[in-house]
């Protein structure tokens, strides 16, 4: 028996490693492990009041903040029957969208690139492709500019709130962000080059269910109240807990989920499976080139499907900053009941984020945090699982897995700081 | 002279430190060429675990996997800087410190299920154990001051951090008090160098940098309840993210009987 194990996994958010248990030419297992300390969130905001949960939430994870705050900000909504003005709900679309392209410009070109480059860092690869980390830190710095307009930081902003906004920005900086938008869709197509012209390997395909949610007006989008499936069924998202049977394994303090007790993912992939058909523009063009049936087998593209959503999150800024600009700031909108239940879906940059919460006498009784990377475990492993047998009945050595099993963990841009609550190689 | 060799690490918390310090995109070049990074699993594949001139170490504890973790970074690290909230107070998930019941709460996310990764405990922050030489507290961090800070450790020298609560700038920026409109806002509890930028946006303050060192915070929790505040409310307020140190704030306001105090 044989155990290798990358430990750290390099280059994600959080604490993980990888174990492989090898048995001759026979994979035992292969495991993605979460070493990331528990804290317990959802207990501890038992008794909170919704106020101060969207205070605390959002400290889940630091990439992924306005997606806590706006999925438990849905949650809630729906528990305490909260209808939010048109100009909040059009702050929350570009928030989501900024928070979209700093992640996606962080993960494909700095996390995801050097592997299929051949540097250990995007800060290694400076010589060779200077002017692609610049266009990452141009990208990066623009979404977390809109995310602080919007959400008063660059993370950890507390403007967004319940029924609406502390303060909305200003017509000046909404038309910048248009303009700029607009100056940057360039750099994000070349992330779209980037990625389309590698040649990705076969050794990681198994076919899978791809989940996301359902955006209204048969748009292309990061929020919704009901969720696709790549069968062709759609679920609302009050039922997640159907869609998501959460189970507890020992190696990870992360929770796992599973549909019809199989693996599915969530993430740029599966949105662009379900939702793609609805691009407009560059991005729609980009999409009809470079999609085919193989995005449903290999989780390696799902780092080109983040780069054809950053075009769309660039090309959607100028019609909602207009949107906003055009209406007057609103009065927050109160709670209607100080009681009810509710569940908050919205797309993180890795996939569908769920808050549920039941309030009683205004206070929170439960909250039920699902998070993306907790859903795509599973699959991560079944992908890495493939992939090792296929290598080495290939002949390849044991230490040569190693690199592949991380560039798949690492594809689905897992956040371990978000899932919690990753190589190691054993042989038998 | 050699570059300064540095570390950065994460233990329990959200990344968001180690995540503003990749955040200072027109920065970042220039400190990874001004020093050695010899260890930013986050940001990095090839590192090396050796001496280090300094560790940034961000989060809290919060397992005996990271606790062995933390005594190994300390051994080898002339200097230790603990970064963000979490790696101060212990952040959100330390907030329930004086008041026990972990094993229910652990229980009510993991029911029974035997986790064998690593021994779990309430979270607390890097310096319950080991020593810590300085704190850039934050939720997240600020951009400026672990720039000007990061400048000065690696120069051997002590930075300067803000030392007013929240409320010093939050004059400066002439925004209309919120304590006064009668709303319950942290400002005057909180360490300040976020620029205020809660009330800035009409949104009373969190207290997400922690406690402030520049004043009996005692004191100042004794008068807000003398203004008409809600003691449980203050206190539910301020330890969403004040940790280890509303703890301590608790037990400084807990009565002590004294000998030969007076009635």
């Amino acid at each position: 028996m044989k155990t290798l194990e990358v430990v750290p996994l390099a280059r994600v958010e959080g604490d993980g490693g990888i174990t492989v248990t090898l048995d001759g030419k026979k994979v035992k297992s292969v495991t993605l492990d979460v070493h990331e300390g528990p804290r317990l969130i959802e207990q501890l905001v038992k008794g909170m009041t919704p106020e101060d949960d969207i205070n605390v939430v959002p400290r889940i994870c630091a990439i992924c903040t306005l997606s806590h705050k706006y999925a438990a900000i849905r949650g809630l909504e729906r528990a305490l029957a909260i209808d939010p003005p048109e100009k909040a709900q059009l702050m929350r679309d570009l928030m989501m969208l900024g928070e979209n392209v700093e992640s996606n410009s962080l993960h494909t070109f700095l996390l995801a690139l050097p592997d299929f480059l051949g540097y250990p860092s995007a800060i290694a690869m400076l010589n060779d492709y200077g002017d692609d980390v610049k266009r990452a830190l141009r990208l990066k710095k623009f979404g977390n500019h809109v995310m602080e307009v919007t959400s008063g930081r660059i993370v950890h902003g507390e403007n967004p709130g319940l029924g609406g906004f502390g303060k909305y920005p200003s017509k000046k900086q909404l038309s910048e962000i248009a303009i700029r938008s607009k100056e940057l869709v360039p750099d994000a197509v070349r992330a779209v080059e980037l990625f389309s012209s590698i040649e990705y390997p076969e050794h990681s395909e198994v076919e899978t269910t791809f989940m996301s949610v359902n955006a209204p007006n048969k748009k292309f989008g990061l929020a919704g109240d009901s969720i696709l499936i790549s069968n062709g069924k759609e679920t609302d998202a009050d039922d997640y807990k159907k869609l998501t049977s959460e189970r507890v394994v020992p190696h990870s303090f992360a929770k796992r989920s599973v549909y019809k007790d199989k693996s599915f993912a969530v993430g740029a992939n599966a949105r662009m499976i379900n939702m793609g058909k609805r691009l407009e523009g560059q991005a729609a063009d980009l999409f009809k080139e470079n999609y085919s049936d193989r995005w449903l087998r290999n989780p390696l593209l799902n780092n080109l499907a983040q780069a054809i959503e950053m075009v769309w999150a660039l090309e959607s800024m100028p019609e909602t900053t207009e949107k906003i600009a055009a209406l007057d700031d609103p009065v927050r909108a109160e709670p209607t009941r100080i009681s009810g239940s509710g569940t908050g879906a919205v797309e993180a940059p890795r996939g569908i984020l769920y808050h549920h919460y039941d309030v009683r006498d205004g206070l929170i009784e439960t909250a039920d945090i699902i998070t993306p990377t907790a859903q795509n475990l599973d699959d991560i492993e079944v992908h890495m699982k493939a992939c090792a047998e296929r290598l080495l009945a290939e002949g390849k050595k044991d230490e040569e897995l190693l690199l592949p099993l991380e560039m798949i963990a690492r594809a689905y841009d897992p956040c371990i700081s978000c899932a919690t609550h990753l190589v190691r190689l054993k042989r038998v | 002279m050699s570059s300064p060799k540095i570390g950065i690490y994460g233990f329990t918390g959200c990344a968001g430190d180690q995540l503003m310090i990749l955040n200072c995109e027109d920065q970042l070049v220039d400190i990874f060429g001004a020093v050695e990074i010899r260890s930013f699993a986050m940001a990095k594949s090839d590192n090396h675990e050796g001496e280090l001139d300094v560790a940034f170490v961000e989060g809290s504890i919060s397992t005996e996997e990271q606790l062995q973790h933390l005594k190994k970074i300390r051994e080898r690290s002339k200097v230790l800087v603990a970064i963000g909230t979490c790696a101060c107070w212990g952040g959100p998930q330390a907030m329930k410190l004086e008041e026990g019941g972990y094993e229910e709460r652990y229980k009510g996310v993991y029911g029974n299920a035997k986790i064998a990764v690593s021994k779990a405990f309430e979270a607390q922050p890097v310096d319950a154990f080991v020593k810590v030489e300085m704190k850039i507290p934050g939720c997240p961090i600020d951009k400026t001051e672990f720039l000007s800070s990061v400048s000065k450790v690696v120069a051997g020298r002590h930075p300067y951090l803000y030392k007013s609560p929240v409320c010093m700038e939050c004059k400066w920026k002439e925004n209309p008090c919120i304590l006064l409109a009668g709303k319950f806002c942290a400002g005057p509890l909180t360490k300040g160098g976020c620029g205020a930028v809660c009330p800035s946006h009409n949104l009373p303050c969190v207290g997400c940098w922690g406690p402030t060192d520049d004043l009996n915070v005692s004191a100042e929790y004794k008068l807000l309840v003398e203004k008409g505040y809600n003691p449980e409310e203050v206190m539910q307020k301020i330890k969403k993210f004040g940790g280890a140190g509303v703890a301590k704030l608790m037990k400084d306001l807990k009565p002590t009987k004294k000998k030969g105090a007076k009635k």
